[in-house]
């Protein structure tokens, strides 16, 4: 079996976010498990009440990937889930900190809430990425 | 053998033409073919990567009017 990949998603970014959404699907769908460990400002881009318009804030890239209707990332998510073997969690802390329930999060998405010294363990047998 | 599916994702942005080849051929049985049309010249890469990648069969990729057109067998 191919080595897990293990991403640390912490940006709100959306160029960073698109290319977590596109690692983690392609990863799951080719045979190589993906888990995803959401914090920070990338969990705002998750709420399930976030407007349209503000879900995704970037750059250069980010304008580009809206004008040309690229996939979308949190879409692209759901799809790795759908069709590959990923798991999504969402970081307890950061959860904390906004005060948020997991309820609050895009549904369907995530796995559950975890902590980092669960994801630090479990990845040591794969491969790790920050995004 | 069932007819061909056919797919157009003509337009759409990487990994869209894989993303919905996979859910295309989750729905097909074995031995069945699915063909993809895309205008993503990453995807047409890509694509045959991921078919060698799981053990699918690749048919043919050919070049039509403006976008290729990938045909994939499904193999397992």
């Amino acid at each position: 079996m191919a080595q897990p990949l293990y991403i640390l998603l912490c940006s709100g970014e959306h160029e960073k976010l698109q290319m977590a959404a596109m690692m983690a699907s392609v990863g799951a769908v080719s045979e190589r498990p993906v888990e995803v460990f959401v914090s920070m400002n990338a969990m705002l881009a998750f709420a399930k009440q976030a407007p349209a318009e503000g879900r995704y804030k970037g750059g250069t890239f980010s304008k580009l990937l809206k004008e040309k209707r690229a996939p979308d990332a949190v879409a692209l998510f759901g799809q790795g889930k759908d069709l590959g073997d990923m798991k999504m969690w969402a970081c307890s802390m950061a959860l904390d900190v906004l005060g948020w329930e997991e309820s609050q999060l895009v549904d369907g998405l995530f796995d559950g809430a975890l902590g980092l010294t669960k994801f630090l363990s479990d990845a040591e047998n794969g491969q790790f990425i920050t995004l | 053998m069932t007819e061909r599916t056919k797919i157009d994702a003509r337009g759409a942005y990487c990994p869209g033409p894989l993303m919905e080849l996979i859910a295309a051929l989750k729905l097909v049985q074995i031995g069945d073919e699915v063909e993809v049309w895309s205008t993503d010249k990453g995807s047409v890469k890509d694509i045959p990567e991921w078919v060698a990648k799981v053990r699918h069969e690749l048919v043919g990729v050919t070049q039509e009017n403006g976008y290729w057109s990938v045909v994939v067998r499904k193999a397992k």
